[in-house]
């Protein structure tokens, strides 16, 4: 009864690793035969770096523009003729700004903030009262609110003008009422000041990755049960684990080609930026390249192996989808923590898939100094993640087979 | 050789939404052997427990209680040794729809450990066994009933294994098809073919009195007989083989075995 005991009882020598590669071809080729699919995941990413930074130089160079003009919007203009004067010393453009800016600056149609004379400006003045001025602005127009700073400045500048003249008739020292000088000095390096901008570079790396690897884990999971061809693929000798583990490397190569590829076609986009300041702001090397790479390989493995999970739970294709979808949501939104809040990384952050790699980036971009810790707890979890998915699924596929 | 002996299996299914759980027992008592050089019969009605018996032979379920020995090797202890021993056509006969029937039937070679050259030669041979050669290198896409079935039992055949289980193989198959398929079982079973141990599900009395040198009836998960169809209609003493078949598993006896 033993199998010791029967002749001809050799089975050909098999090891987890070649089972393994023998998936692992053939889901590649599955992969590469679905030809539309391929290109239009593959065009995306080719397609992020350019379209990205095209979109950074237009922005950037608008506000470069903005700042260079020197040009200012009045109401009231013809109620405060010194001001006006005054203006056109600091060498500005003065405009008379439109009747309506209020209603023009809430619909988007102004995007200069306004500053605002009022009406009893001659008044006060004359009373020796003082007079209000105002410089209105929406904050929900971000173009409006862009040289708030600058216009609130001309007028300290100018109120100060008449503070000292008022004085120096009546014989006091300027330094008396100016007992003190502000300047500012802002510490941020150019690429840590260009990093608010350039912030959503990484993530549209990212996004180029969840998306590139779910095909090929939709249908390598849920595109086998579907088919009704997971039950006879385990009737072969192989153990679940080998199967899943080919299927996953099937998966992440794709993902790991998509993170490649999207990385590097940032190298051409950048010839394509017209902006100077955008390309002194976007400083990418091929060091930068390789460090991004090192974020985005693990992650691409752990992604892979996170939607193989949530889609194998899937009987077809269409309700694996809608299950992946949530799991990509959380890939997704968890980055966003790092985009939308300004008070500074923490250390769990590192502790997030995804959300760990865009801060990484991030320090990359902003060229801040990397720590061991940066490099090396992202990549763990991913690498932790990757294994228990996979372990999961492989406990459980021989269970979901069976229709 | 198969040998099976008292194979339970209970499905639990849980309980959903005011629906309560409920258990199933698909296999009560099951017992079975299928020789070498033979087509050996599981005739039973829909839902009797003949693909989850022959799920659990394939090693793809496990059984509550009792075993399965395939070649004397247990598949619950040894299940890549008995697996590299069986040819599995299953209820599920999914292609892949990108891949040619070739490289189908190759994949499955290969995860038997055939090496590349291996595979592609015995697929040569079993195209003409199959009389599917001009098949072979056409993407599954588009394949009818007959040839997705085809192409599914050279899969199961790739690595020339000694036992073979089909699970209702004629589902779906027009008359030309399945005599097709009874030449080739029948050449399998032949000492031509290799002499294989053949299991063939079906619930079609007509394949079994055509195909079947030895017959086991099955119902509501048990084994209620066996023999060759003769003395299966002498036994229940009909003339005719379906109304042995009604005899044997409708029968007051057959159902009061399953609910003792």
């Amino acid at each position: 009864m033993k199998p010791e005991t029967k002749p001809n009882l050799q089975t050909p020598p098999h090891t987890g690793l070649r089972d393994s590669l023998i998936v692992f071809r053939k889901e590649m080729v599955d992969a590469i035969r679905d030809r539309k699919t391929l290109m239009m995941i593959f065009l995306t990413a080719i397609l992020i770096g350019p379209v990205m930074l095209i979109a950074l130089s237009v922005i950037v160079g608008q506000q470069e523009e903005k700042s260079e003009r020197r040009e200012v919007w009045v109401s009231g203009l013809q109620r405060a003729p010194e001001l006006h004067n005054y203006l056109l010393r600091q060498g500005m453009k003065v405009n008379e700004a439109p009747a309506d800016y209020e209603a023009q600056l809430r619909d988007f149609r102004l995007g200069e903030s306004v500053i605002l004379i009022p009406e009893d400006y001659a008044e006060k003045q004359s009373k020796g009262e003082s007079p209000e001025l105002r410089v209105v602005f929406d904050s929900a127009n971000r173009q409006s609110s862009l040289l708030v700073g600058r216009n609130v400045g001309l007028l300290d500048g100018y109120s100060r003008e008449q503070g000292l003249l008022e004085m120096a008739m009546r014989g006091v020292a300027p330094a008396v009422l100016q007992p003190f000088r502000i300047q500012e000095r802002n510490l941020a390096s150019a690429q840590s000041r260009s990093s608010q901008m350039t912030a959503m570079v990484p993530w549209m790396v990212m996004m180029a990755v969840l998306f590139g690897g779910l095909t090929v884990a939709l249908d390598t999971t849920a595109g086998e049960r579907e088919r009704a061809s997971l039950e006879p693929l385990l009737t072969n000798p192989i153990t679940p684990l080998s199967l899943v583990l080919g299927k996953w490397m099937a998966a992440s190569a794709v993902a790991m080609a998509i993170a490649a590829i999207s990385v590097s076609s940032f190298f051409p986009a950048k010839m394509l930026i017209q902006s100077e300041a955008l390309q002194a702001m976007f400083r990418f090397g091929p060091g930068d390249a390789i460090l991004f790479l090192i974020m985005l390989l693990p992650l691409a493995a752990a992604v892979s192996a996170v939607l193989m999970l949530t889609a194998v739970y899937g009987r077809t294709y269409k309700e694996a989808q809608s299950r992946s979808t949530l799991a990509l949501l959380a890939f997704q939104m968890a980055p966003m923590i790092a985009i939308m809040d300004f008070s500074g990384e923490k250390p769990w952050h590192l502790l997030v898939p995804s959300l760990a790699q865009q801060t990484v980036m991030l320090r990359v971009l902003r060229g801040d100094e990397l720590h061991l810790q940066h490099l090396l707890v992202p990549t763990a979890v991913s690498l932790v993640v990757t294994a228990v998915c996979l372990v999961i699924l492989a406990r459980r596929l021989k269970n979901l087979a069976i229709r | 050789m198969i040998l099976v002996e008292h194979l339970t299996k209970q499905f639990l299914q849980p309980a959903r939404f005011r629906v309560p759980a409920v258990t199933v027992q698909a296999v009560a008592d099951m017992s079975f052997s299928a020789d070498n050089g033979a087509i050996t019969g599981l005739l039973g009605a829909n839902g009797a427990g003949k693909t989850t018996s022959l799920r659990i032979v394939a090693g793809l379920l496990y059984a509550d209680s009792g075993q399965v020995l395939i070649d004397n090797i247990n598949v619950r202890e040894n299940p890549r040794a008995a697996l590299a021993r069986i040819g599995c056509l299953s209820d599920s006969r999914g292609l892949y729809p990108r891949l040619t029937a070739r490289e189908n039937v190759i994949y499955y070679g290969r995860l038997q450990g055939l090496s590349q050259a291996a595979a592609i030669k015995r697929t040569d041979e079993l195209g003409e066994l199959l009389d599917m050669t001009e098949l072979l290198d056409r993407r599954t896409d588009g394949f009818s009933q007959g040839e997705r079935m085809k192409t599914a039992l050279a899969r199961a055949l790739i690595h020339d294994p000694a036992n073979l289980l089909l699970d209702e193989p004629t589902n779906g198959l027009d008359v030309v098809a399945t005599r097709r398929l009874r030449d080739a079982l029948r050449h399998l079973a032949s000492p031509a073919g290799g002499s294989k141990c053949i299991v063939f599900s079906t619930h079609i009395m007509q394949e079994v009195e055509r195909l079947c040198a030895d017959v086991t009836v099955v119902a509501s998960g048990r084994d209620v007989a066996r023999g060759t169809v003769q003395e299966l209609c002498q036994q229940t003493g009909c003339e005719d083989f379906e109304d042995a078949f009604v005899a044997l598993a409708f029968s007051p006896a057959a159902a009061n075995g399953a609910t003792a």
